[in-house]
């Protein structure tokens, strides 16, 4: 339970700011290191070839190279974030034999400085004979299509299924079927801060990699095993992160290439990338085509589902299959589906390869789901949020062998975003061109399938206490710009009943910080590190509790607290002494030996899926120009079951960040794509929203209490990416009666939508 | 991409400028603002071995206006400038609203209303306005000044009338009539912050009886250059104005148009906003003439 | 093409650099002044990272060849606090109403609510929102950064009454 009301659910400012707002935060691009070579990439400039002959030898001998590497130098060993099924393992970090797509990496330099890596990149001479290019879905699972990787004839990777109840008879006792196909788009992450490495020769054939990522164990991991090294030979450090949002949760070939060059020439070497090649070449999310049928009795209640989507993968599984596989859960999630089947196809295309992004198969699941119940609703003349009030999940609910809803506010958020948003009346309400829509989420807060097949905790943390009162955290959890470094602090603040500012804070580097931890991904740090931290900070104040005891005299019915720097008997506040001086004395009682322990958090017995889930409902309203077909978002309701928020601001600037994105997916971010190459690849073209486009928001937490989480708390950071797109697409449709079936809602689609262009 | 190598001549008199230009006149380049050419030359799309500096020429960003001779914008001021400026907001609005909202502040602070034209863009978001100011460009160059009225001034995409020793010394524009009424419009899918997909700019004058004495329409980014409307403008000159003359005339001006489709906008959208903006525009240029603001 | 020498006044600090006259302020500042609060997001002139004050006015230093800012006045995000201890308001907003993240953007960003504020120091919503327009940020959804310049210039505001 909450014992520290002063941290756990506050609004605290981050400690990480004051570096952020003086510009003294150090970044990986911002270090230099002495001797440090500079990298750079050849890519292949055709989506889909073999790779006949390479000639290196005029980049060799260019004045100030130090190193040029292709496939062939390599030890070429597959690696892929799905250890657990190693054939899905299936990109080399240098291409070997074959390119499958524009962009893909084909070799390296390593210079002394940028500008002559770039030009000897320009000198390497490659032969290809190029291959036929599969662009679409469709055309990849077209009869006799080339094959883009020997071992998936049809070009499709993975078909995940997901079956439970009485599909058929669902359908036969429906009175009303809707059967829709929508088509989502790719998007990019967009992190501000480009990809950065840097990797430094250490000891004994050792290596050192400054990257930035959001799973420094996984790079770890995968870095060693495609060097060809122990594991343990690889150290990987997290400076600070500009942002990841699924795009740097994998290892990637600068990586590789960084660390195998610094082995091979004994020098630091750096890769940076720019914006150009950020947006042309790098991950985003599944496009996808998605057939969904759903069936409702005449009053409402849903019968059966059958839900089949196609994912456009991109040239390699990337995580891939985790977004297929959660893609066809989140489809299941929010209502009660007597009978439900999911098919997911994830299919190889010669494009950039798809990868997580923030919400992981949900944003593109839910616009499609929560699309069609908006239309649902119109349909069968019910309220849309009351059509999801007769369907939600409640606390309790169970989708059979995959996941059990151990806390659930989905109704009560239903309930007040109707209220807060004034929705009655101004969705009766019909003026000309504005509109009202509600989309609704749910999200994991962690992943409980062990896809990477880690042998260690989901996540673990070390502190140690000393008797100055301070305390220090090493974690491997990951903080990239979200805040997360902070949120534990506060979980061990709250629970040791120190400040927040006494607590010295190492994290995410694989040499010092325990092992193991799988990231910053799927929503997880909070619940699962975070239930780490508070596992050791139990057995340091196991270690504390006795000295109480002692010192006093206490009778063993008393209870200790620790609060306000202070460890005392809770009915007796006088029986105490300073956290400080109470470490000291247990010390002392420890003949010198440090307090320091270990905390570790791996969900068991909680089904296939999540330990815990996120609920929520938002309301967008906008205004449509009915002649240029230009849509403002007006303002955004959202009504949002996190468990009980650690920080309350940070909670909320998940939220706001979640509606940007989320709007940018509704309405402007889209890859313009020719023949596999990228046309928008800048910040002028790929227009993500700006400070004007954002709408002004309100939201209300719902309050219910996790029991899986720290201190009740669950995700916050994802899910709500997700309903902002369904809510402007039905809000737009209020407006104007154009219904949209393919993101982004552009104004010529909304122009020809209501027929005022052809 | 690396930035090409040259060498920056940093000349402090007009003189010296031209001299340069002419000395290393197979790889020289201009510099003003740099917001398109450092972009250019790092993604290899230029290359230059002399880079000509004119941030240091005196009297160069001057921003001046007489009531007998209109405004003068000499080839350094910054967009950010002419847009604050207050004679440019009082006589120019539709020029000043286009400086104040291309583009970021930050490149709007380094730009200069030269560099958008010289650049010619099909998209030039100061081009439509001036167009419709009935601007000229004076080029200079080591052996004497010539003006260009702006609708001479384009050629195509990237391409305007100016010689490669020719420098845009400055830009002249015209007083604005009695009674008239100028504005610019630009849509773009995300809040102005952008190149324009459509611009229009319009410009009205009315006679003493109220009838349309002048009219100019001019658009951006639906063809190949920046194009004044002659038969949207033709239509309505002389005539009193009506919703039904603004209704033809908006109808008119997107025969003016020949827009592509590319990664901003299709030719169908954008001939579909030339329609609904030129009318917005002509109607708000009605309402400022006839409001007697000039 | 010999490399120029110049000066470069940062934040009240002169120094002198030996450089080539391609190198951008951006580049010069991060690598020659190690200088490295000042961020490359796009290098193309569109995400605002790189802004830095000369001569009064926020620019791209990514698109500014550093050779023409020979002895011109230049801030940085390094030298906006007064001192380690007392940081501008502005600063002090951004950390107190959560309106960091990654913080990848936020140098460029309080710069150019600087900028804005010299010029407007009692700006509504709406201004502040198109102040904000040259900088992009892709974590807070901008509210928060808003809110926090707006609070900002109201503490400046009382701070010159007072």
């Amino acid at each position: 339970m909450n014992n520290n009301p002063a941290i756990i659910g506050a609004s605290l400012p981050r400690l990480d700011a004051r570096d952020k707002v003086t510009g003294r935060s150090i970044y990986v691009d911002d270090m230099m290191l002495p001797g440090m070579l500079y990298g750079a990439l050849l890519r292949s400039p055709l989506p889909h070839a073999r790779i006949k002959r390479i000639d290196v030898s005029k980049a060799r001998a260019l004045k100030g190279v130090k190193d040029v590497i292709v496939g062939a130098d390599t030890p070429q060993i597959r690696y892929g974030n799905w250890r657990l099924v190693p054939q899905s393992q299936d990109e080399l970090p240098l291409a070997v034999d074959k390119v499958r797509f524009l962009g893909d990496e084909v070799a390296a330099v390593a210079a002394l400085d940028k500008e002559t890596a770039e030009r000897a990149c320009q000198l390497i001479e490659v032969e290809y004979e190029e291959l036929p290019g599969l662009f679409t879905v469709e055309d990849a699972t077209a009869e006799g299509a080339a094959i883009i990787h020997d071992d998936s004839p049809g070009n499709v990777s993975l078909n995940r299924k997901i079956t439970y109840g009485d599909l058929e008879a669902g359908f036969k006792r429906a009175d009303y079927v809707r059967d829709d196909v929508f088509t989502v788009h790719a998007v990019s992450h967009a992190y501000m801060e480009p990809c950065s490495s840097i990797a430094a020769p250490d000891e004994g054939g050792r290596v050192t990699l400054w990257t930035s990522t959001q799973v420094p164990y996984i790079v770890q991991c995968l870095l060693a095993a495609t060097l060809g090294l122990p594991e343990n030979h690889v150290r990987v450090i997290k400076p600070n992160v500009g942002g990841g949002f699924g795009g740097k949760m994998e290892l990637r070939p600068w990586e590789f290439c960084a660390a195998f060059m610094a082995l091979r020439t004994g020098r630091p070497v750096k890769f940076t990338l720019n914006r150009e090649q950020e947006l042309a070449f790098g991950r985003r999310r599944h496009a996808m085509t998605i057939h969904s049928k759903v069936g409702f009795t005449k009053d409402g209640k849903i019968t059966a589902k059958d839900f089949n989507v196609l994912l456009d993968g991109g040239a390699y599984n990337s995580m891939g299959p985790t977004a297929t596989f959660l893609c066809g859960n989140f489809g299941a999630m929010l209502y009660r589906y007597p009978a439900y089947r999911y098919l997911g196809r994830h299919v190889y295309t010669n494009k950039p390869p798809a990868g997580a992004m923030r919400g992981f198969g949900a944003p593109q699941a839910l616009f499609a789901a929560e699309s069609q119940m908006n239309m649902a609703a119109a349909e069968l003349g019910i309220d849309p949020i009351e059509l999801r009030i007769i369907n939600a999940m409640e606390t309790g609910d169970e989708i059979p062998e995959v996941a059990t809803i151990s806390s659930c506010g989905f109704k009560e958020s239903l309930v007040k975003v109707r209220e807060m948003s004034g929705w009655d009346a101004k969705r009766k309400e019909k003026s000309p061109g504005r509109g009202i829509g509600v989309g609704c989420y749910s999200f994991i807060s962690g992943g409980v399938f062990n896809w990477f097949n880690t042998k260690y905790n989901f996540a673990t943390a070390e502190v140690r206490v000393f008797e100055d009162g301070t305390a220090h955290l090493l974690t491997m959890a990951t903080d990239i710009g979200q805040g997360s470094d902070h949120t534990l602090r506060q979980i061990l603040a709250a629970e040791l009943g120190i400040g927040i500012e006494k607590i010295r804070l190492t994290a995410a580097d694989t040499a010092v910080t325990p092992k193991a931890d799988l990231g910053t991904w799927g929503s997880r740090v909070t619940l699962m590190s975070g239930n780490a931290v508070i596992d050791a900070a139990r057995k340091i104040k196991e270690m504390l509790i006795p000295v109480i005891f002692s010192q006093f005299d206490l009778n063993q019915i008393h209870d200790v607290a620790f609060e306000g720097d202070r460890v005392f008997a809770k009915a007796r506040p006088d029986k105490g002494l300073t956290f400080g001086e109470c470490v000291y004395k247990a010390l002392r009682g420890r003949r010198g030996e440090p307090l320091t322990a270990f905390g570790a958090y791996t969900p068991r017995n909680r089904g296939l899926v999540s330990p815990a889930f996120s609920f929520g409902a938002q309301v967008a309203e906008v205004e449509v120009d009915q002649e240029t077909g230009l849509i403002k978002v007006q303002k955004m309701y959202t009504a949002h079951d996190c468990g009980v928020p650690i920080n309350k601001m940070g909670v909320e600037g998940q939220l706001e960040g979640s509606i940007h994105m989320g709007l940018g997916y509704a309405l402007m971010e889209d890859f313009v794509m020719k023949d596999g190459r990228t046309l928008n690849t800048n910040f002028l073209d790929y227009k993500i929203p700006t400070a004007q486009d954002m709408p002004p928001g309100e939201s209300v937490e719902i309050d219910t209490y996790e029991p899986e989480g720290p201190f009740g708390a669950k995700e916050a950071g994802e899910g709500l990416v997700s309903p902002t797109a369904p809510a402007i697409a039905e809000a737009v449709h209020h407006a104007t009666g154009y219904r949209c079936m393919d993101l982004p809602i552009t104004p010529p689609k909304v122009l020809k939508g209501i027929g005022k262009l052809k | 991409m690396a930035m090409p190598h040259f060498t920056l001549h940093q000349p402090s008199s007009l003189e010296e400028a031209l001299d340069l230009m002419s000395r290393h006149r197979a790889s020289m380049k201009v510099l003003a603002g740099g917001t398109d050419l450092v972009p250019k030359m790092r993604a290899g799309a230029i290359q230059v071995e002399h880079l000509i500096s004119l941030n240091r020429l005196p009297g160069m960003n001057r921003i001046s206006y007489l009531d007998d001779d209109g405004l003068v914008i000499g080839c350094g001021a910054r967009l950010s400038e002419v847009g604050a400026n207050a004679e440019v907001r009082r006589y120019y609005p539709a020029l000043a609203h286009a400086c104040s909202v291309m583009a970021t502040t930050q490149i709007r602070n380094m730009g200069t209303v030269a560099g958008n034209l010289v650049n010619a863009a099909p998209s030039a978001d100061t081009a439509a306005p001036l167009l419709a100011y009935k601007a000229s460009v004076v080029l200079v160059e080591r052996g004497g000044r010539r003006q260009v009225p702006l609708e001479k001034f384009f050629e195509g995409p990237g391409k305007c009338a100016i010689e490669h020793l020719e420098l845009l010394e400055a830009i002249r524009v015209p007083v604005p009539l009695d009674r008239s009424g100028s504005c610019y419009e630009r849509l773009s899918a995300r809040s102005q912050v952008d190149i324009a997909g459509v611009g229009v700019a319009g410009f009205l004058a009315l006679d003493m009886e109220g009838k349309i004495l002048a009219a100019r329409l001019a658009l951006a980014a639906v063809a190949p250059t920046p194009v004044r409307c002659a038969e949207c403008e033709a239509l309505l000159t002389g005539h009193e104005p009506s919703p039904d003359l603004i209704a033809r005339a908006a109808a008119a001006a997107v025969r003016s148009a020949r827009p592509i489709d590319d990664v901003r906008a299709t030719a169908g959208y954008r001939r579909a906003m030339v329609h609904v903006l030129a009318k917005r525009v002509l109607e708000t240029c009605l309402s400022q003439a006839q409001g007697g603001a000039r | 093409m010999a490399k120029k020498t110049i000066e470069l006044i940062v934040n009240g600090d002169h120094y002198e650099v030996a450089i080539d006259p391609w190198r951008t302020l951006a580049e010069v500042l991060r690598e020659d002044l190690r200088l490295t609060g000042t961020k490359i997001g796009c290098n193309q002139g569109d995400c605002g990272a790189c802004t830095v004050i000369v001569d009064g006015r926020t620019v791209s230093s990514c698109l500014t060849l550093a050779v023409e800012c020979h002895h011109r006045e230049i801030t940085t995000i390094e030298g906006l606090a007064k001192s380690p201890q007392e940081l501008h308001p502005l600063q002090q907003a951004f950390i107190d109403k959560g309106a960091v993240q990654c913080g990848f953007c936020t140098g460029g960003m309080i710069l150019s609510a600087k900028h804005l504020l010299d010029r407007n120091p009692n700006p509504d919503e709406e201004q502040i929102r198109k102040g904000l327009s040259g900088n992009l940020c892709r974590c807070t959804g901008y509210n928060k950064i808003v809110e926090a310049i707006g609070h900002a210039s109201r503490q400046m505001a009382s701070c010159k009454e007072g």
